[in-house]
């Protein structure tokens, strides 16, 4: 039985105990409403939520934990030697059990058992139903693939046991418990909380594997390059042959440089158009001009990347960096922080402008009552008043900043330099990382896994922004309640 | 109602400080306020009252000119200070608020310290040539609005972090340092406990020697206890002006003695 078929029973039955339990409650008080503690579809909803939630819970965690235990006991019946390491017996044992499902739909079952005693035979017959094997079958990996067919078979089977079981014993309790006073709306609100709290785990779950995943690379990645090398050296040289100069410097140098450039141009722009928006304009121009800083937002990065590989770049080369004598180079740090500022305006400006927005009139009203005039009172009063939400905003830009790749590579190109150059080639964090993961060495090398460290590097650093951020935020947030 | 104070206090200058004819205040299509004639004596404190919405605070926002800031809003007639019409296009707006102060409703200090609080306006209209000059506006401002004693050991904590009474003290200090000729109050009571009340009542008495005041209050009580002169709003129409000890106890229109007895409001 398929997944997508257990499931669709399950909320079948769910649906049906919805009937049911709705029906059942209302006949126990006769077609009364009035005389049940809550109304007739919360005793409908106890039931199908007692039957859905438990019985989909242990399918999802079925499927996670069932892959798991059975390589755990395939692995150990491969031989030592099997064909190199591990990790490619368990890739081709899973290339050729996913082949003999393919086979079983075409094969009467007869010949399929007879091609299980004959490797050559069966590499050929999996070769033409679309599963290419890089060697002949070893028979023991072939050995391990059927027990592993059958075993995964059988744990689907109790699999589907088990949920409808549990799906057939909520559905039964739920309904026997019906009574016109069981507080079923309670109930109901329980498990709405229950299903509410599962939801929050996943999304913590998730940041949680994220991180635990790059620390556990990370970690792999130490194991074979030096921790100092990685820290403390100021050359990015990675070499396909190995000995690469892996230093952290010259990535972090210019991922500062284009986000501080990126900063410098976006924060006064952006923060200046959200002070005329919120404060000077009037409701024509804001309720144009506001949709029309927004619709930059939503340019994708790439097309701003072109944007600075073909109009910015050569533009500053031509008129800035070569009569200035800088260097002739059209990717620069320079082209990517302008690009990048302007993209990061409507950020800054849109949530700036909300912020300065939330300022209570009656702060703007003291100030004028006062005889300040209204820069005045943006100055001295407004925008101290919005500082904490105008530090998040900018802080928000430079997380954004620090973690944008696509304009960085297309306008400042991938040279790792420690210059102060603004004219000069250089390149990020981010777009290292994709260079070292997409290229074609070993996955176990340190040119491969330095990207999980640069990644986890890259982490902690916006991860520290955001802390700042939070402190600043909370230090001045009481300021005008 | 303590009527023998308001039978004994005078008025001691007949000067108009500010002088309204013929004022009308339109917002949009909404007739607010109908031909209000009034005039603000000189080193008097004068009561608004009237029920919601009869646009006493309407006209209060007119003699300082907050409305401006009110898009919708349109003010007609005459309002004088000093014999200069406000409404003049030679006016400026910001002058002249630093010449008619205003407090408002709800306590609303800046997101600044106590000091910088009160020192904002004599700062932004250079009043003081030094620190120490700046230092004494800002001493004299608190212990006129009798704050000094409470806040002289924290002049740098913020002033959102005082309560509610004390807050409304520190607007008024901060109203007074700017060194205005007319102090507009807008229901500057209705957020405080009757302690911080009877405080803030006693500071309108002693400011009295030096400004005009102009107090908005829904309570009759308060503008019994604090004025000298109340006038009394009904529906955008100014009913009756006078001595407060007549309007509270012979006045003339039935509308009056209607609000004031309780049976209108």
């Amino acid at each position: 039985m398929s997944l997508g078929l257990l499931t669709l029973i399950v909320l079948g039955l769910a649906a049906f105990g919805f009937l049911l339990g709705r029906g059942r409650a209302l006949s126990s008080v006769k077609g009364d409403p009035r005389a049940l503690h809550s109304l007739p579809a919360y005793y409908g909803w106890s039931v199908a939520l007692a039957t859905a939630v438990p019985a989909l819970l242990v399918l999802a965690a079925w499927l996670f934990v069932q892959p798991a235990l059975l390589q755990g006991q395939i692995a150990a019946q491969l031989p030592a030697d099997a064909a190199g390491s591990t990790d490619l017996a368990m890739a081709d044992l899973r290339r050729i059990a996913s082949g003999l499902d393919r086979l079983e739909g075409s094969l009467p079952a007869a010949d399929l058992a007879a091609l299980t005693q004959d490797p050559a035979a069966l590499r050929g017959q999996l070769a033409s139903a679309g599963v290419a094997l890089g060697a002949e079958i070893d028979p023991a990996v072939l050995k391990a693939a059927t027990d592993y067919r059958a075993a995964a078979t059988r744990g689907q089977g109790a699999m589907v046991l088990v949920v409808a079981l549990i799906a057939a014993a909520g559905f039964a309790i739920a309904l026997w418990r019906i009574r016109p006073d069981l507080r079923a709306r309670n109930l109901v609100e329980q498990l709405t909380t229950l299903v509410l709290i599962g939801c929050s785990l996943i999304a913590v779950a998730t940041t949680f594997g994220i991180v635990a995943s790059l620390v556990f690379e990370s970690v792999h990645f130490f194991r074979i390059y030096d921790f100092g090398k990685f820290f403390f050296s100021t050359t990015w040289n990675p070499k396909f042959g190995g000995g690469s100069d892996l230093g952290l410097w010259p990535l972090v140098w210019g991922t500062l440089y284009v986000s501080v450039i990126a900063l410098v141009v976006s924060v006064p722009i952006g923060l200046m158009a959200a002070i005329y928006l919120s404060e000077y304009a009037g409701r024509k121009v804001r309720s144009f001009a506001k949709p029309a800083i927004e619709i930059l937002a939503g340019i994708p990065t790439i097309v701003y990347g072109l944007f600075a590989l073909i109009t910015v770049g050569p533009f500053l080369r031509d008129w800035f960096a070569q009569p200035l004598g800088l260097g002739a180079s059209s990717s620069s740090v320079m082209t990517a922080g302008l690009v990048m500022g302007i993209m990061l305006i409507p950020f800054v400006s849109s949530l700036s402008d909300d912020i300065i927005n939330a300022v209570p009139q009656a702060m703007r009203d003291g100030s004028y009552g006062l005889g300040a005039t209204q820069s005045e009172t943006v100055k001295q009063v407004v925008l101290p008043a919005a500082l904490p939400g105008i530090v998040g905003a900018v802080l928000l830009a430079a997380s954004r900043a620090i973690g944008e790749t696509m304009i960085v590579v297309m306008g400042a190109g991938a040279a790792a330099k420690m210059s102060l150059n603004p004219f000069e080639a250089m390149t990020t964090v981010t777009v290292k990382i994709v260079s070292q993961l997409t290229g074609d060495t070993e996955f176990a090398s340190p040119e491969t896994l330095v990207a999980f460290a640069l990644g986890l590097t890259l982490f902690c650093f916006t991860l520290a922004l955001n802390v700042l951020a939070l402190v600043i935020v909370r230090k001045y947030r009481e300021q005008y309640e | 109602m303590n009527d023998m104070r308001i039978l004994e206090r005078d008025v001691e200058t007949q000067t108009a400080k500010m002088t309204a004819r013929g004022v009308q205040v339109y917002y949009g299509d909404n007739h607010a306020l109908k031909d209000v004639d009034i005039d603000i004596l000189q080193n008097t404190v004068t009561a608004f009252i009237g029920p919601s919405g009869c646009g006493k605070s309407t006209f209060l926002r007119c003699l300082n000119r907050m409305n401006d800031t009110v898009a919708s809003a349109r003010v007609l007639g005459q309002i004088l200070l000093e014999g200069e019409d406000i409404y003049d296009k030679r006016v400026d707006p910001v002058t002249l608020r630093a010449r008619v102060g205003m407090v408002f409703q709800k306590p609303n200090p800046f997101p600044k310290s106590i000091y910088d609080n009160v020192a904002y306006g004599p700062k932004i209209h250079g009043l003081t040539r030094s620190k120490a000059d700046l230092d004494e506006v800002v001493e004299t401002a608190l212990k006129k609005a009798a704050l000094w004693n409470e806040v002289k050991d924290r002049l740098s904590a913020p002033g959102t972090g005082l309560s509610g009474g004390q807050q409304q003290r520190l607007c008024i200090a901060r109203a007074i340092a700017t060194s205005p000729e007319v102090l507009l109050m807008d229901e500057p009571c209705s957020a405080l406990d009757p302690i911080a009340t009877a405080q803030v009542e006693e500071l309108i008495d002693e400011l009295r020697s030096q400004f005009s005041v102009v107090i908005v209050t829904h309570s009759m009580q308060q503008a019994a206890r604090v004025s000298q002169r109340t006038a009394f709003f009904h529906l955008g129409n100014l009913v009756e002006f006078g001595e407060t000890g007549q309007i509270f106890t012979n006045p003339r229109d039935p509308r009056t003695e209607s609000y004031i007895t309780g049976r209108i409001g």
